[in-house]
């Protein structure tokens, strides 16, 4: 990043927001760790000037015994400062893992009060990067970035002090060289910077391509293609070397050219320090003072290239901010109201009425919806057909309000869907949707969800039980090797298809809805199973109002009603009787082909029967 | 280990023997030695490197001696000549440490990138040449981990692992010896200490090695988790989860963060040790060396290079603690590189054989004799093709017709030998498919499937595969098919995304016609073309393919009626053949297929 920041101040202040904020909240743990910090650098003074007094004794031939003093003060120094490099580490980086902890928590928080229309349109890449790198890169910035730059501050003072203290002429003579190396680093880390980006997008092509060859490789095989790709990698390869390497030249240039500042500050000292000593023997240069700026100028190298890196933390920390914040700033399109105490459920809840309701998904033109006029009354039973893309699926997550419905256009149970409390308004609503999505946790668990907390186990148990029988998945879990503990995904057992929407399916009727809606929720489960679980649905005492899309004939002609929808359009409603006599009627041909297909399908069995036998 | 995947496991190794568990930093000799012949294919480089380590680390040495030698001959003797030489001396050993330094990280970066860039090309023809079972089962982000993670980590090893460790302990080394020799009391005095302080820090690599996975197992948990959540935030939704799933969060991440803080911990406890080994090494220099000193048995400026010496000995042996790591997880990554080039590709017995056998011009007269084959092949059963025979003569037009999972894209498997028979033999012009180089009977086929799959790169490079000579021939073909196309360098995006189905369509066309083929296979091909389309494709086809011969498998049986035969599969069975109006007397599957299609048309269905 070269933006400066004093180019656009406000966005480098809101970009260092997070680091501010926890920096302040762990002020405390902050505040002892730099503490500590201090005191190891005001200690490290000390031993270049232990070191200075032992030499001078040593020389000067003082008492003996003062060197077992110094030795021994030498101990002590180092048992101080041992102690107080564990206290900062333990103080100020344990304040960033807590920093990064609690932004973490912040960002995931967040995301799940966001509306299902925002992960649409988000990658899961990107919102992992946040998750990940993003957020560590802050956290670096409040512990690694502050610690440096913290210890290069006092080391550019204390250092500094103490040499003069000793030769103010000698000090100003060593550190001629010292103002270069801020400057170099700055530099190098620029050059160093611009190289990197592109060995990453280096590194992208050749991910991209090893990518594509693996998936692609029936067609690389097919037209006998291996040569081709192979010097196509051995190309995109040689680039990569080369641009690493050009990379790794600045790379490894920053060391040895600060260790030549260093060397040549050393330099200065043997052959200006020395030759001072030789003319004037008595003078303020001691072979003590020599020794002692000998180890001060070593240190000295540290702050400086410390400044650098603080300055690239800080950097990164702004940037991944910026980031974060982008997604933090933005609001769920679907708020939801306060809960209103007096609701209560009663069994004829359910009716669903859709006022001349169009709709299209937030950021595109083209409407999905179009004035869809339809009251459904509790406990009705509604089909829906339509091809694929004729607005079901969009329709039925309408209802759970999924997306940002106009007001006045779609009420439940009398009051418009934007003044339900969103938590409310979905426990009522059951929706199974045609992607089925199961957690990687235990089949109990799975279908727990759509139970109210507070119930006994035991209790939960047996309505997770009933609504698996209705599902008719409750005999096949039980076979499974730990039955309802089975923990499902890649470490447990593999569901099949129709094993898993029946699952979904036991999920959402758990939870005893006033309105099922079941969008093509069982085209993976055979046909009997089928006729079985609606029949099931049917039976049971309390029944909900269900709204179900599907092609099987079987399935929807003993519906309430159906309704037949067409690029967004309602074109037909009625009984299956009257719809298929209706002149001109789009679901009687559906009707004929989906026959034939069935048909077929029945002609298909018997051969399979036939080889059987 | 992995007993799931051991029950199904057969000629195919599983993803363990791929190398995807983690080894807990064993070497195995099998390795080294394989990496070692690698690198000894650079011996100038590695020669050179080793020379400059040794120029450098000598030069090392003798800087503080030089500081010493100022103090105890130029200036305690006053000698302002000899200082003069002295600095030279000193100015030259720095530059030459520099260097070295340099030009050893340089030559090492040198190293490792060729290296990697040799075992990623090795890795990838590797990749390249193995049979197609294996990329069915192993999911591809492993294999890409492979080439790109574990090449990088390798590369890594040599240019900042290798380099540190060599380095820093010959540093270590030569300070030591040089301390000795200077003076064997004072040396063995101030190394005193050294014995517990290398032992802390393998010590210490080890807890951090420790300390690191558990960040590392933590922070994948977590990353699991939340990825779940992510793509599954509907559901959350829907079920009111936000606060049970946000507890579990909740507790990952504190787990999280508390294994951040034990790795914190290691560093916490292993600095302080450094900094007070030190510190007593210094304090006995300053009693027993002062001490020599006063009593004139040790020079002043020796003892000076003494405190430089045991100073500059704690920080390489830190360096050499960290990286042993990246060393480590180097080597971790080579060994599983090298499983995965040790496993055998699907070319090298035919390589010996296309070299005795000159491939003769195909005519295209294609034989299945009792062909069976399965999946899998741990045992019988789950047969996808079943006692299949059949011959398709030079020159015919066969359409292929079922319902899915009746065995017709595992024929064209077969044919194109990605898969072999289990039972039975497939020929070609009298020859038994396996007595031909795959490369060349594949390259004979000409293959337009369905999906059609891009590569990056523009759309003529997609048609001609970067073979500029085929240039012309893409404009004729295209020309001949009838087929408008925008812009034949359109960069491709991700996934092909600014092509129509149609576009992508054509293109497949294109590039089977561009590779002159002797016998075509159009596996679904113009699906996605209207029916307009399609007949002037069919038309232009007719004249391209000429005299060849042809398969085509269809589930729009409009496209196959005017074959000269039909094949009827059903679960991998043979049931009906014949020409349409055979077929349709017989009133069997196909008639049945036939009618149900011909109400096809209507706004409902897909």
């Amino acid at each position: 990043m070269s933006t400066s920041s004093k180019g656009r101040p406000s966005r480098f202040l809101e970009g260092s927001s997070f680091v501010r904020h926890y920096l302040w909240k762990y002020r405390v743990w902050v505040s002892l760790g730099l503490l500590f910090l201090v005191v190891v650098d005001l200690l490290d003074i000390l031993p270049a000037f232990l070191l200075k007094r032992s030499v001078d004794v040593v020389v000067e031939h003082q008492p003996i015994n003062t060197l077992f003093y110094l030795a021994l003060a030498y101990v002590g120094i180092s048992v101080v400062q041992g102690f107080c490099r564990y206290g900062w580490r333990m103080f100020l980086i344990r304040a960033s893992v807590f920093a990064g902890r609690d932004l973490r928590k912040k960002y995931t928080r967040h995301l799940y009060g966001l509306s299902v229309s925002f992960f649409d349109r988000q990658l899961l890449g990107d919102l992992m990067s946040l998750a990940t790198n993003d957020i560590e890169a802050v956290r670096m910035a409040i512990g690694a970035g502050l610690l440096v730059f913290a210890d290069a501050l006092f080391f550019l003072i204390t250092v500094p002090v103490a040499m003069f203290f000793l030769s103010p002429k000698l000090t100003f003579l060593v550190c001629l060289p010292l103002p270069l190396v801020p400057w170099i680093v700055l530099k190098n880390e620029k050059e160093v910077h611009s190289r990197f980006l592109k060995v990453q997008d280096s590194f992208g092509k050749i991910s991209a391509l090893v990518h594509e060859s693996l998936s692609g490789v029936r067609v690389t095989k097919g037209f006998a293609l291996e040569d081709v790709q192979i010097s196509r990698i051995t190309r995109l390869g040689e680039q990569y070397s080369a641009l690493n390497m050009d990379l790794a030249a600045f790379q490894t240039a920053l060391g040895p050219k600060l260790d030549l500042c260093m060397s040549f500050g050393l330099f200065i000292l043997l052959f200006v320090g020395g030759s001072e000593m030789i003319r004037s023997p008595q003078g303020a240069i001691t072979l003590g003072t020599f020794v002692a700026f000998q180890r001060y100028i070593q240190k000295m190298i540290w702050p400086m290239t410390a400044l650098g890196m603080a300055a690239n933390y800080f950097q990164r920390a702004v940037s991944s901010s910026n980031r974060l914040n982008e997604v933090l700033e933005t609001q769920t399109d679907v708020p939801s109201v306060a809960l209103q105490a007096s609701r209560t459920r009663s069994p004829r809840f359910g009716r669903v009425e859709f006022n001349s309701l169009s709709f299209r998904f937030p950021g595109t033109i083209e409407p999905v919806l179009k004035e869809i006029q339809l009251t459904i009354e509790p406990g009705e039973r509604v089909a829906f057909v339509g091809r694929v893309g004729a607005g079901k699926s969009t329709l039925f997550s309408l209802v759970p309000r999924l997306y940002p419905v106009e007001r006045g256009m779609l009420r439940i149970d009398g009051i418009d869907v934007n003044d339900w409390n969103l938590e409310e308004l979905r426990h009522r609503v059951g929706y199974v949707s045609q992607d089925v999505f199961l957690f990687s946790e235990s089949v109990l668990e799975n279908v727990a969800m759509g139970l109210v907390e507070g119930a006994s186990r035991s209790e939960a148990v047996l309505e997770i039980e009933a609504a698996a029988r209705i599902a008719a998945v409750h005999d096949e879990i039980t076979r499974f090797s730990q039955a309802y503990v089975t923990p499902l995904g890649e470490r447990g057992v593999n569901l099949s298809g129709g094993q898993k929407q029946r699952l979904t399916l036991a999920r959402a009727i758990a939870k005893k809805p006033d309105i099922l809606l079941l969008d093509d929720a069982l085209s993976s489960v055979d046909v009997a199973t089928e006729a079985e679980i609606l029949r099931a649905l049917r039976t049971r005492p309390q029944r909900n109002t269900e709204l179900i899309a599907a092609h099987r004939i079987s399935t929807i002609q003993d519906a309430d009603r159906i309704v037949v929808l067409h690029e967004g359009r309602v074109i037909q409603i009625g009984k299956h009787e009257e719809l298929i006599q209706a002149p001109q009627s789009v679901y009687r041909q559906f009707y004929e082909q989906q026959k034939m297909a069935e048909e077929l399908e029945a002609y298909k069995n018997e051969l399979e029967a036939g080889e059987r036998l | 280990m992995n007993s799931k995947l051991e029950k199904d496991s057969d000629s195919v190794p599983s993803s363990g023997q791929i190398g995807l568990e983690d080894s807990k930093g064993k070497l195995h000799s099998g390795t080294v030695l394989q990496l070692f012949a690698r690198i000894l294919k650079y011996r100038r480089i590695t020669v050179e490197a080793g020379l400059m380590i040794f120029l450098g680390t000598f030069a090392a040495l003798l800087e503080p001696r030089l500081f010493g030698y100022a103090i105890d001959e130029a200036i305690v003797s006053k000698r302002q000549d000899l200082l003069e030489w002295i600095g030279a001396a000193f100015i030259g050993a720095t530059c030459l440490r520099i260097y070295a330094a340099k030009r050893q990280a340089y030559l090492f970066e040198l190293l490792g990138q060729r290296v990697a860039q040799d075992l990623r090309v090795e890795l990838f023809s590797h990749l390249q040449r193995l049979p197609v079972a294996i990329f069915d089962r192993v999911p591809s982000g492993r294999l890409l981990t492979r080439v790109t993670n574990d090449i990088g980590s390798l590369n890594e090893m040599f240019s900042a692992g290798f380099v540190s460790i060599v380095s820093n302990g010959l540093l270590v080394l030569g300070i030591l010896i040089w301390m000795l020799v200077l003076d064997v009391k004072l040396g063995l005095i101030a190394a005193s200490v050294f014995p517990i302080l290398a032992w802390l820090s393998v010590y210490f690599s080890r807890q951090l090695r420790e300390a690191y996975g558990e960040v590392r197992s933590r922070l994948s948990a977590l990353n699991v988790f939340l990825a779940e959540n992510f793509s599954g935030m509907k559901t959350v939704h829907l079920f009111n989860q936000q606060i049970p799933q946000l507890r579990k969060f909740d507790e990952l991440n504190q787990k999280y963060s508390d294994a951040q803080i034990g790795s914190i911990r290691v560093f916490a406890y292993f600095q302080p040790m450094i900094t007070l080994g030190a510190g007593v090494s210094i304090a006995l220099l300053i009693w027993f060396g002062g001490k020599e000193t006063v009593s004139g048995h040790l020079k002043v400026g020796v003892l000076v290079a003494y405190f430089s010496y045991v100073l500059s000995l704690f920080q390489p042996l830190r360096e050499i603690a960290d990286k042993w790591n990246v060393f480590l997880s180097g080597m971790t990554s080579a060994e599983r590189v090298f499983t995965v080039l040790n496993l055998p590709t699907e070319l090298k017995k035919e390589e010996v054989l296309h070299k005795t056998q000159p491939i003769p011009e195909i005519q295209g007269n294609i034989k299945f004799e009792n062909v069976w084959f399965s999946y899998r092949s741990d045992r019988e059963g789950d047969w996808v093709i079943r006692d299949l025979s059949f011959e398709i003569r030079a020159g015919e037009k066969i359409g292929i017709v079922g319902h899915t999972g009746a065995g017709k894209s595992t024929l064209i498997g077969l044919l194109l030998r990605f898969y072999e028979p289990k039972k039975g033999r497939i020929t070609l012009d009298g020859r038994d498919l396996r007595e031909y180089d795959k490369r060349s009977l594949r390259a004979s086929f000409g293959l337009v499937q369905q999906d059609v799959f891009l590569f990056s790169g523009t759309f003529e490079e997609n048609i001609t595969f970067w073979d500029s000579s085929k240039k012309q021939e893409v404009e004729h073909v295209l020309k001949e098919l009838r087929l408008p196309i925008r812009n034949l360098d359109l960069e491709m995006n991700e996934r092909g995304s600014n092509l129509s189905m149609g576009e992508r369509q054509v293109l497949a066309f294109a590039r089977a016609a561009a590779s002159k083929p002797r016998i075509w296979i159009l596996d679904e091909a113009t699906s996605s073309m209207d029916s307009e389309q399609e007949k002037v494709l069919q038309k232009s086809l007719t004249q391209i393919s000429g005299g060849r011969t042809g398969i085509y498998v269809a589930h729009r049986l409009a496209t196959i009626r005017e074959t000269d035969r039909i094949l009827v599969l059903h679960k991998g069975l043979l049931v009906e053949q014949g020409n349409h109006g055979d077929l349709i007397k017989r009133n069997g599957l196909y008639s049945r297929l036939y009618r149900y299609q011909g109400s096809q048309p209507s706004p409902l269905c897909p």
